[in-house]
């Protein structure tokens, strides 16, 4: 096991190692295929997951993670409470989580074009999208707690329809108050029968990841 | 795009002569130290929580504008000042007089701090405006014109040719534009 030597950093930087990277996007992959399986049964269909990606950058660049940060999307955001607080959040594209609103709701369907803002979305369509969030994060953070041996227990979801780049405003002023990096795991979803496109995101605090690779028995040497 | 010396200091601008300007970075216009003929638009978009700050001395047309994503902080060495509303409002304005503009002209526009999620604890735009508020007033800047608060994200973009800010909110069709008349 290698040590970091931290010596040239700069104060509010770290460096994760390529192993440590690795170890996250395995995490990644653990966390959105439970999600991803409780998604599958509800909707009795096969889901395909990409690989998750983790990244380490400074805060400024996190919108450059995602191809098309300025579109309106759904996002749904959960916090879990932890130490300083860990966040989940899945990003649909508008088209994707009407047709899932739709496929889960025979009676009244819902039709895109009358959903310009979120307050356009009557009130059972708004209790599916949370259920879909509880069901995705909620099966994310219960493979994270076994993991970690601990309790991971999110809050109820919230939804806005936005462009990503706004929606991501205050998670970033969240985990950079400290810090000028931010660690993002992300996995994309998806089920082409009904369009669906989803990305799951994954933001840690950082004594999650302290206590993960302490767990993991990998060492490092972190510089905040 | 190039970064200046100065961290977060933006000193290029992309064939449009639209500058995108990314959170925790500055960018300064001065018609006098132009290089070209282009007068650059100053864009942000996906403000959120964050704050556009625009400072501008209409007199001598020097303009600068800041993107901000938090209210304060009380730390020492900062690689990204214009992070903070505390920091950015004082260091924009600084930036402005060293490019000749005059204290006394300088008049600010204000723009973000929304609340995207409807979370009872979700107050950072809101903390945001109010920080830069109360740094905009102890520098003794007026602001001239404000669109904050709110659910929504926005698009800001000011055009240095006539000092005309262009702003949106998501959900809207068209821009609303606002030039100082005085």
């Amino acid at each position: 096991m290698k040590r970091n030597n931290n010596n040239d950093k700069q104060p509010g930087e770290f460096k994760l190692t390529p192993e440590q990277i690795d170890t996250l996007k395995e995490l990644g992959n653990i966390g959105s295929g439970h999600a991803i399986t409780a998604l599958s049964k509800l909707l009795n269909n096969e889901i395909e997951v990409s690989l998750t990606s983790a990244d380490i950058i400074p805060f400024w660049k996190v919108p450059e993670l995602f191809d098309t940060p300025n579109v309106e999307v759904f996002g749904i955001y959960s916090k879990i409470p932890f130490n300083s607080d860990l966040s989940i959040i899945q990003i649909f594209t508008k088209e994707s989580l009407v047709n899932l609103i739709n496929l889960l709701n025979t009676n009244d369907k819902v039709f895109i074009e009358n959903i310009r803002n979120i307050e356009d979305l009557d009130d059972f369509s708004i209790s599916i999208i949370t259920e879909i969030g509880n069901i995705l994060t909620g099966h994310y953070a219960s493979a994270l707690a076994d993991i970690l041996s601990t309790q991971l227990i999110p809050n109820v979801p919230i939804v806005a329809l936005d462009t990503l780049n706004a929606m991501l405003n205050g998670i970033i002023a969240k985990y950079s108050q400290l810090s000028d990096y931010l660690v993002l795991i992300k996995t994309k979803i998806a089920l082409p029968e009904i369009k669906l496109n989803c990305i799951m995101c994954f933001i840690p605090c950082m004594n999650i990841l302290k206590n993960l690779f302490k767990i993991l028995n990998i060492k490092y040497n972190m510089n905040l | 795009m190039i970064e200046d010396t100065q961290i977060g200091k933006i000193v290029d601008i992309d064939k449009k002569g639209v500058i995108n300007l990314p959170i925790g970075h500055f960018v300064i216009v001065n018609s006098k130290h132009r290089l070209s003929n282009l007068y650059p638009k100053l864009s942000i978009y996906g403000l959120g929580s964050c704050i556009a700050l625009i400072l501008c001395d209409y007199v001598h047309n020097i303009c600068g504008m800041s993107h901000i994503l938090l209210p304060k902080t009380t730390k020492k060495i900062i690689k990204y000042p214009h992070k903070f509303a505390n920091l950015s409002a004082k260091l924009l304005m600084q930036e402005l007089i060293n490019h000749g503009a005059k204290r006394d002209n300088i008049k600010a526009i204000i723009v973000g701090g929304s609340r995207i999620f409807d979370l009872d604890d979700n107050i950072m735009g809101f903390d945001n405006i109010g920080s830069i508020k109360e740094e905009l007033n102890k520098l003794k800047i007026e602001i001239i014109k404000e669109d904050t608060g709110g659910s929504k994200g926005r698009i800001v973009i000011f055009d240095s040719k006539d000092f005309s800010l262009y702003f949106k909110s998501t959900g809207q069709n068209d821009f609303n534009k606002f030039t100082n008349s005085k």
